[in-house]
């Protein structure tokens, strides 16, 4: 996702663990200690921080007659600490400059846009407009003031200045890639087919792999209804880029207009959120900038969305050393961690957010997920409810919950929970199949039979909810809940359109229940050598007694073993 | 400046040429009997200088100023509202006024706490006003609103956020469900200007709710409105979670950091109660043998439009959600609906990712003959046109349009298809206003107002962004939200009605649309059983209004759309310079397809399914 779109999420961005309830005030208790060296070079010299004073402070006014814009400073008390000290760095800087008697323009553009640069990083746009216009006015060849205008352009919808800017990026740097492809892209949202279509082709000629302009191409082929080009294109660009699984809902458009549901709907299973976006090291330059713990939170989060958990966890943790009582940086660090397989770590961090804030269920949610994961189910359930305790609709801490006292061998307690997320997200079948599960786990089949029932009524296409219910029906202990033909009814679709090893087990259960003993201990034969082979121990012994049975002329009264059941 | 001057010329030559609307005296006639009955309108008699719009909210006494209670707690509720709603709740022939009304949120909070303190020292609540327009035989007119709350017995002293009008008894009165921060309330019209809150005792869920907008829709065509209601998130005034930006400043979060509720489909069961047939009758598409990950997943709903979309005569619903896949659920014509949208490609923008969907809009813009959706976004989003195939496949057109780009600046809400003026061609209008605190308005204690806007409709898919021309009104720059298009004086225009947030109410008079020709067509169910003497409003019947050398124009009785808001349900259709009577052909909701021949034009008619001639029902 290009910049300009993120500049609005950005600002409204969730605070992770957003789901807690606790008092916690962030803004003001932040220590001091910034990275006051980002400036790279244009510190302002000792002392010159006393002189200034609010007045001073609100407007940077250059000298007349040089062409320069005043720049508004935004309100210092609105920012975390280490932010407004920045704010006071780069400003500095500038003013410095400015009331110096020799001042080279070189110097004084670039602190002017170091200045615009901090401001756009803390969205600020009007005020970094200013700044990197008095940049670019200083130093017109430096490819970085347009690249950023651009930028301040399109966050203010200024379609045609932003692709003025970006388009003069282009000439100063003609191979850089993503100021193409953002301009290409600006001249796309603005209806230029033809002229994105241009640009897109010559980020191509210049960079034959680039997925950004690739996909562009295909963009544009989809809007011109031209879908088997469209196809092409973004294949290519997901060849190139196969994690930039947004590519999959525009490619399931193209083949759609082509007629192709089929590859369309297949393309849907696999869409997300992730954008093929070119490697722009001007934009990396701008998210590092700020020092604030949520710019932090919020670069630990990207790169925790893009699955590169160890920068994830270093920016959780430069985070944390701004702030060390954001519990919302230690619990997502501790989720980092858990994805670098550092259990121990990670549990220490949500153990360390529960301590100093119980009401922060997402760290209570995170830590409970790591005890069921280890089998600790009765603590899991403990801090699940936790979470309930404080956030009653936290749907799937509730799922977790039902799961981990259906372990702990507590399944009443557990299907209550299951009709109280039924009761909340009624679209939530999983949680009817569950149910069912829970009912079997105590052996009240005919409760579970009607759940089953329940849920492929609703959902008639699901294979999961057509398995279970055959598998109750072939093999119940109580024979009035029996019945094989239905249970083969159920099974030959399932079959003819993906047989697996479970399948099979069914189907012999069922053909046992018609009585048909020997085709069932053929099928239970197959199954069983397949599952030697693949070396499933468990299920070969569970195959293996019904295998026994089935030989013996007698059918399986157990539906579902413990092992099996979720 | 130029474009004010040409405009104001090309104002000036329209009112030479055409001298003024329909001559026929005012008349007021009530519906039932044989024949279509008829309300005539006239010229505007309230035009000010050259405004497209004109706004006179204060002048007609609606002097009502939504209170956010906003505190600086920034409690997530406050950034929402509000919706605003139009619907005629007295049956005498023109629209009157709901507005929701907001109070302080949080425990021991105290008006004295509110960053903007109410205007007014009663309590707040939501209010009615009583549209008393007259029109005398000269075509003159006296209007004003009058605040007629208090006798109404409307007790809307919730938190609230939207309006929905319909008759959910079929006696001819129509109904309001108004939906608040925990407490969505469901009012029946008694007829006699009172309204009785029946929520408790209808089956709908009130407590513990999060409705924004819903729409009343017979979905399964058994005569009765059902019930769509969009929920927002899973939030309580517990949830202290602070949301700095990225420099620490503290503002309102966002969807996503709170869980999403459930919609919920109620199904009328035609005596005076609802079952909640979310479960069994909402079915999330199952591609492919294998549950998608969002599966079973709504959002949080903000805008909910109802039409049929692929154009299999039965009706279907739109949802957009804000940041997440938006919903269409397709009516699978035997009482479930199943959500189509990823494959419809209205689920997504063009890139593939959610966006904010504010407000929604269905109609048929391009005169294809199928309902087209524009739905607005946050800042840096802009708005959405998805153009329908027909058969409920979607093409993103935001950018040719021209309507995607000149909405990027803005977050849009409130919206709709209408044709302001008159000339056959929908144009769009958009109400704006932040959720982010806007830079540099250090003074402002609430931050977030933005400009409203205007696009006409140029023909051949493309719009004109005619904001500067269209009247001072849009150069307020206010943090708007509902907004709902009817003809409030009935004078032959689109006028809107604007709800501001902690802001007044703005009602922008058209000066312009009843400078051209126009068919006014209320299309209503059969008043033989009506206790009132009067058929409902037929929510969702398309009109084909047919003209020879002229294409077919379809439209729609609707009041749902646009944002947390309720709309005239009458239909307008701008007929230009054309002044034969056209035919019109209506397809009810039941099915049943009716033809009139000759509907008399500048003059509102009303038709009444079974009085028509019989046609064929398509076949599909």
């Amino acid at each position: 996702m290009t910049f300009h779109r993120r500049t609005d999420r950005d600002r409204r961005r969730r605070r992770p663990g957003a789901r807690a309830s606790w008092a916690l005030c962030l803004v003001g208790i932040l220590s001091a200690g910034c990275g006051s060296g980002a400036d790279g070079g244009a510190a302002a010299p000792a002392g010159s921080e006393a002189a200034s004073s609010p007045a001073i402070d609100a407007v940077l006014l250059p000298p007349e007659g040089q062409g320069l814009l005043p720049v508004a400073m935004p309100d210092y008390e609105q920012m975390a600490e280490p932010v407004a000290e920045q704010m006071r760095t780069y400003r500095t800087a500038v003013r410095v400059r400015l009331e110096a008697a020799a001042t080279e323009p070189e110097a004084l553009g670039d602190a002017y846009g170091r200045l615009g640069m901090l401001l756009l990083a803390a969205t600020y746009v009007d005020a970094a407009e200013a700044s990197l216009r008095n940049a670019r006015t200083l130093l017109p060849d430096d490819v970085r003031w347009p690249y950023y205008l651009g930028r301040v352009h399109e966050a203010n919808g200024d379609l045609e200045a932003s692709a003025a800017s970006y388009r003069r990026a282009v000439e100063l740097r003609p191979d850089d890639l993503a100021a193409r492809v953002l301009l290409a892209n600006v001249l796309f949202t603005a209806g230029e087919l033809d002229a994105a279509e241009r640009m897109y082709s010559q980020a191509v000629e210049r960079h034959p792999d680039a997925p950004a302009a690739l996909v562009g191409l295909g963009r544009v082929a989809l809007a011109r209804r031209e879908y088997a080009d469209a196809v092409a294109r973004f294949e290519q660009g997901l060849a190139a880029a196969p994690w930039a699984n947004a590519v999959h809902y525009q490619l399931a458009l193209a083949y759609r207009g082509l007629g192709d549901t089929e590859r369309a709907e297949a393309h849907l299973q696999l869409q997300g959120d992730v954008e093929a976006v070119p490697p722009d090291p001007l934009r990396q330059e701008l998210d590092e900038l700020l020092e604030s713990a949520n710019a932090y939170n919020i670069r630990g989060g990207r790169a925790l969305d893009a699955g590169n958990y160890r920068a994830a966890a270093d920016l959780f943790r430069r985070g944390l050393d701004l702030d060390p009582h954001d519990p919302s940086l230690r619990q997502r660090l501790g989720v980092a961690l858990f994805q670098l397989g550092d259990i121990a770590g990670a549990t220490q961090q949500f153990e360390r957010v529960v301590r100093t804030t119980p009401e922060h269920t997402e760290a209570q949610f995170s830590l409970a997920v790591v005890l069921a994961d280890q089998g600790r189910h009765l603590e899991a359930i403990e801090h699940f409810s936790t979470v309930l305790e404080h956030d009653p609709a936290y749907i799937q801490a509730r799922v977790q919950l039902a799961e981990a006292l259906a372990r702990a061998g507590r399944p009443e307690e557990a299907v209550s929970h299951y009709d109280r997320i039924l009761a909340l997200d009624p679209s939530r079948q999983e949680a009817v199949y569950s149910a069912a599960m829970a009912y079997v786990r105590m052996e009240r089949y005919d409760a579970a039979l009607d759940r089953l029932e329940r849920g492929l009524d609703a959902n008639p296409e699901d294979r999961m909810f057509q398995h279970a219910l055959a598998r109750i029906l072939a093999s119940a202990p109580d024979d009035r809940l029996r019945d094989g033909e239905r249970a083969m009814a159920l099974l030959e679709p399932l079959l003819a359109e993906a047989p697996d090893l479970s399948l099979g087990e069914t189907t012999a259960m069922a053909l046992a229940e018609l009585g048909l003993y020997s085709q069932a201990a053929a099928v239970q034969r197959d199954i069983l050598e397949a599952a030697r082979r693949g070396g499933l121990a468990e299920a070969v012994e569970r195959m293996t007694g019904n295998l026994a049975l089935y030989e013996a002329g007698r059918p399986s009264r157990t539906p579902f073993t413990r092992a099996e059941l979720p | 400046m130029n474009r004010m001057v040409n405009g104001a010329i090309r104002i000036v030559l329209i009112a030479a040429v055409f001298g003024g609307c329909a001559a026929d005296p005012a008349s007021r006639t009530s519906s039932g009997g044989n024949g279509p009955s008829e309300v005539t309108g006239g010229n505007s008699m309230d035009s000010v200088g050259s405004a497209w719009f004109v706004e006179r909210a204060a002048a007609l006494n609606l002097d009502f100023v939504h209170f956010n209670g906003a505190s600086g707690h920034f409690y997530y509720p406050e950034i929402l509202p509000p919706g605003v709603g139009l619907l005629d709740y007295d049956n005498d022939g023109d629209l009157d006024v709901f507005l929701v009304q907001g109070r302080m949120l949080g425990p021991d909070a105290s008006v004295a706490d509110a960053l903007l303190p109410p205007t007014s020292a009663s309590p707040p609540t939501g209010r009615l006003y009583r549209n008393d327009l007259e029109i005398g035989a000269d075509g003159n007119r006296s209007w004003r609103f009058v605040d007629v709350t208090e006798q109404s017995g409307l007790t809307a002293d919730g938190y609230g956020f939207g309006v929905a009008a319909g008759d959910i008894d079929n006696d001819g009165w129509v109904d309001l469900f108004v939906t608040s921060f925990e407490s969505d309330r469901l009012f029946r019209n008694g007829g006699d200007g009172t309204f009785t809150a029946v929520s408790d005792g209808a089956g709908i869920e009130a407590r513990g709710a999060f409705g924004v907008s819903a729409a009343f829709v017979d979905y399964d065509r058994d005569g009765w409105l059902d019930l769509y209601v969009g929920n927002n998130v899973d939030y309580d005034l517990d949830d202290r979670t602070e949301c700095p930006n990225t420099a620490g400043a503290r503002d309102y979060c966002p969807p996503e950091t709170y869980g999403g509720l459930p919609d919920r489909l109620y199904r009328n069961l035609g005596n005076g109660t609802f079952d909640d047939v979310t479960p069994t009758a909402l079915r999330h598409a199952n591609t492919g043998g294998v549950s998608r990950a969002t599966l079973g997943r709504f959002g949080p709903a903000l805008g909910v439009a109802t039409a049929d979309f692929d154009g299999d005569g039965w009706l279907d619903v739109y949802v957009a959600n804000d940041g997440t896949e938006n919903l269409l659920w397709l009516n699978q014509r035997d009482g479930t609906l199943t959500d189509a949208a990823l494959l419809s490609g209205a689920a997504l923008s063009g890139l593939g990712t959610p966006e904010a969907g504010m407000g929604v809009d269905a109609g048929d813009f391009d005169d294809d003959g199928d309902e087209d959706l524009f739905m607005t976004h946050l800042t840096t989003e802009g708005n959405n046109l998805y153009v329908n195939n027909g058969s409920g496949m979607f093409q993103d057109e935001s950018a040719s349009s021209r309507l995607g780009p000149g909405s990027l600046p803005y977050t849009g809400w409130g919206s709709a298809w209408f044709d302001f003026d008159n000339d056959g061609r929908l144009d769009v209008m958009a109400v704006n206003g932040t959720v982010v605190a806007v830079d540099g308005r250090d003074d402002d204690p609430f931050p977030y107002g933005q400009r409203n806007r205007l696009f006409r409709n140029l023909g051949h898919g493309r719009f004109e962004d005619v904001t500067d021309r269209a009247g001072a009104v849009f150069e307020l720059s206010e943090v708007s939200r509902g907004a709902a298009f009817g003809d409030i004086d009935n004078d032959g225009d689109v006028d809107v009605l604007v709800g501001n947030n902690s802001g007044p109410a703005r009602l922008l008079v058209n000066t312009v649309g009843n400078r051209r020709h126009w068919l006014g067509l209320r299309l209503v169910g059969s008043s033989k059983d009506s206790p009132s003497g009067h058929g409902r409003d037929m929510l969702g019947a398309r009109v084909a209004v047919i003209r020879e050398d002229e294409p077919t124009r379809w439209r729609r009785a609707r009041s749902d759309g646009s944002y947390a808001s309720a709309n005239d349900p009458r239909v307008l259709i701008g007929l230009g310079e054309s002044t034969a009577a056209p035919n019109v052909e209506v397809r009810w909701p039941s099915g049943r397809t009716e033809a009139w021949d000759d509907v008399a034009i500048d003059r509102y008619t009303t038709l009444i399914e079974g009085q028509g001639r019989h046609l064929p029902e398509a076949a599909r």
